[in-house]
């Protein structure tokens, strides 16, 4: 029989300790299985999402949400392929910079084309956002989405007023300190270029860039606050402000829902992008280029796309949108009239005809540096 | 052999002091080097370790960049906060250790007590406060008195909420200070016919000084680096540096620029801070001459 000093023990508690960790973690590379790692918007992260999902799966879901697409690109460049499974980002990422940069890859087509014929008309395959520019791969799954330009007290500001004026909204001294804008920097610089009468999809001249630049520093001057949606219903309800730029059906839906149905979002009925005023998203979400990739990934594609679970990333907490799935009736009967109203149904199709869909603007970087250097 | 052995053999104090500096490299040191090291790299790119060049501190110091605006305005409202706190804790302070007595224990839970909720609950609750027909302005309303005050989105609002929060962090260091100085010595000072003035400026001051000063330091780095306060109760009404950081981080998409900002932060509030400290000379105040 060995006697056991007390120096013995302490060095074998020492290796266990040490061994503990790196069996787990040998165990961690093994299990990708039952493991899934997914960055989205908010919604998708929501307990009444996920929970459901994990105990089918008796899967380990760490959901990260973020609230603007660059940061969730930046991690994926910054070389966390190897950890997400599924990003979920607004329409152009996937086929303009996703897929060609090699970050993520594409969907089993057969298996996966056949939802898009059960969405709203507007989905109907071969959906462009959802497929790679030479149209032969499918990239993601769309599902949310909603028409984001601004939002009014229509008690203040009625809604043919500001859907005729649209951006000049912006431009009227009368307003001014009666507005507010909300920090979303990306769709700001978007909002900025509209506001100044210019298309923001284009390559810019050297006189657009310094009227974008006149624009953002008069509408940074007149603006009450910057904040966040909160901040912006707040404001709207507490009468802080009439008005806010960059805001749709997703920023102001808590507030509809919560009984402010006279806060609206508006979509002007003109503007500069090919005649259109307002600017809508489409979220897609798409599978990482993981070397790992968990074989979860696309079940949980497959799985939000049924009827009930479609409801419920619609009105997961947080923020309430539209869904693509509302086309097929057994997922949209699942809506109740205040929900639709939430989510101003009876004027989303013609909002979304009036708006431009999501895009990268060319000289993004000078554009955000100006309207930076503006908000100082 | 037996001798090299004893050559490379660590002293049992440096061997039990291996842990904790593995962590302090690993948790202190290897992301200030990482940060550091990315405010070298390749501008909107991700080359970090794997390319070196000046240009995210050429950008910055270019003429035409308005940045140092940012720098000057959290530097600015640092410093204010800082010469505003310690007004206010001194004498909070001086009732803890001297006025207080057996209720100082109650009154220091009071302050602390903050600190268990989240900084951004408590100044969204501040909004609530202030808002229009928010806490304060129905109240008034309600009272009779004329309402309408437009107090939030205001510069002024982003300073009471960084003295709001970064009180406790100006008061305890404060408090500890004024704790260190002995009954005995103001006593005596009384006894030789110093007055009040006198013993506050030649006693008191200067021994609580170590204590106030780390209360000044602290409030100071913490305040330099402040966000929130600027975005939930200013509106953005100003621009900090930290939020300037942080959006070179999301939508510049340019993680060298944001680190080459942070590093600027980094050395202007360590330089001011070591400044500070050799003009005060610590080992007079510490009285260990």
């Amino acid at each position: 029989m060995q006697n056991f000093s007390r120096r013995n023990v302490l060095q074998m508690m020492g290796a266990a300790a040490l061994a503990g960790p790196m069996m787990s973690a040998g165990k961690a590379f093994a299990a990708r299985e039952n493991e899934l790692n997914i960055l989205c918007w908010e919604g998708y992260n929501s307990a009444q999402v996920l929970d459901p999902f994990r105990s089918d799966f008796s899967a380990n879901i760490h959901a990260e949400s973020l609230t603007n697409d660059p940061t969730m690109i930046n991690r994926l460049r910054a070389g966390e392929t190897n950890v997400w499974d599924l990003i979920n980002v607004n329409n152009p990422w996937a086929r303009k910079v996703m897929y060609p940069a090699g970050l993520i890859k594409p969907l089993p087509k057969e298996e996966f084309e056949p939802y898009f014929d059960s969405m709203m008309p507007a989905f109907k395959p071969p959906y462009k956002w959802a497929m790679s520019d030479d149209g032969s791969e499918l990239l993601g799954m769309a599902q949310r989405f909603g028409p984001y330009s601004f939002v009014v007290n229509t008690d203040v500001v009625s809604r043919s007023m500001a859907e005729e004026q649209g951006w000049d909204l912006f431009n009227d001294p009368g307003l001014e300190g009666r507005y507010g804008i909300l920090e979303s920097d990306d769709w700001n610089v978007f909002n900025i270029f509209l506001i100044a009468g210019i298309n923001p999809f284009i390559e810019h001249s050297d006189d657009d860039m310094k009227k974008f630049e006149e624009t953002a520093v008069r509408v940074f001057k007149g603006a009450k606050l910057v904040g966040d949606i909160a901040a912006m219903n707040q404001a709207l309800i507490s009468g802080e402000i009439d008005l806010h730029m960059t805001g749709g059906t997703y920023s102001v839906s808590p507030a509809r829902a919560d009984g402010f149905t006279n806060l609206r979002a508006v979509t002007p009925l003109k503007g500069p992008i090919d005649g259109k005023g307002g600017v809508a998203w489409i979220e897609i979400t798409s599978t990482v280029n993981n070397p790992q990739l968990s074989p979860l990934a696309t079940e949980f594609l497959k799985y939000v796309q049924d009827p009930e679970v479609a409801h419920t990333v619609a009105f997961a907490e947080g923020t309430f949108n539209p869904v693509s799935q509302m086309g097929n009736k057994a997922c949209f009967d699942l809506f109740t009239k205040d929900e639709l109203d939430a989510i101003q149904w009876d004027s989303l199709e013609e909002e979304m005809d009036r708006s431009a869909e999501y895009d990268i603007v060319p000289d993004y970087d000078k554009a955000l540096e100006i309207m930076t250097a503006a908000k100082r | 052999m037996s001798t090299d052995k004893r050559r490379f053999r660590l002293s049992a104090g440096s061997a039990s002091a291996v842990p904790v500096g593995v962590l302090l490299v690993l948790g202190f040191l290897a992301p200030l080097i990482t940060v550091a090291a990315y405010a070298f790299a390749t501008p909107k790119s991700f080359d970090v370790f794997r390319s070196f060049t000046f240009a995210n501190f050429a950008s910055i110091f270019d003429p035409s960049n308005t940045v140092w605006q940012s720098f000057a305005w959290s530097l600015f409202f640092a410093a204010l906060t800082v010469i505003l706190l310690a007004v206010i804790a001194y004498p909070i302070a001086y009732g803890l250790n001297k006025v207080f007595g057996k209720w100082s224990g109650l009154v220091s839970v009071l302050f602390v007590f903050p600190l268990f909720v989240s900084e951004n609950v408590r100044l969204y609750g501040w909004v609530l406060f202030f808002i229009k027909n928010g806490v304060l302005d129905g109240a008034m309303k309600w009272l009779g008195l004329p309402g309408g005050l437009d107090l939030l989105y205001t510069p002024a609002m982003i300073l009471f909420g960084m003295v709001y929060v970064y009180l406790p962090f100006m008061l305890f260091p404060m408090t500890l200070g004024l704790a260190m100085v002995p009954k005995d010595l103001a006593d005596a000072a009384r006894d030789l016919g110093a007055g009040r003035m006198m013993i506050w400026r030649e006693i008191e001051l200067p021994l609580a000084m170590p204590g106030i000063l780390i209360g000044m330091l602290l409030t100071f780095v913490l305040a330099a680096g402040a966000l929130t306060e600027s975005k939930i109760l200013g509106g953005q009404s100003i621009i900090t540096i930290a939020q300037d950081i942080e959006v070179a981080f999301t939508y510049a998409q340019n993680w060298p620029l944001g680190s080459a900002l942070a590093l600027i932060l980094v050395v202007i509030v360590s330089g001011l801070s070591l400044l500070i400290l050799s003009k005060l000379d610590l080992d007079r105040i510490l009285g260990r001459r």
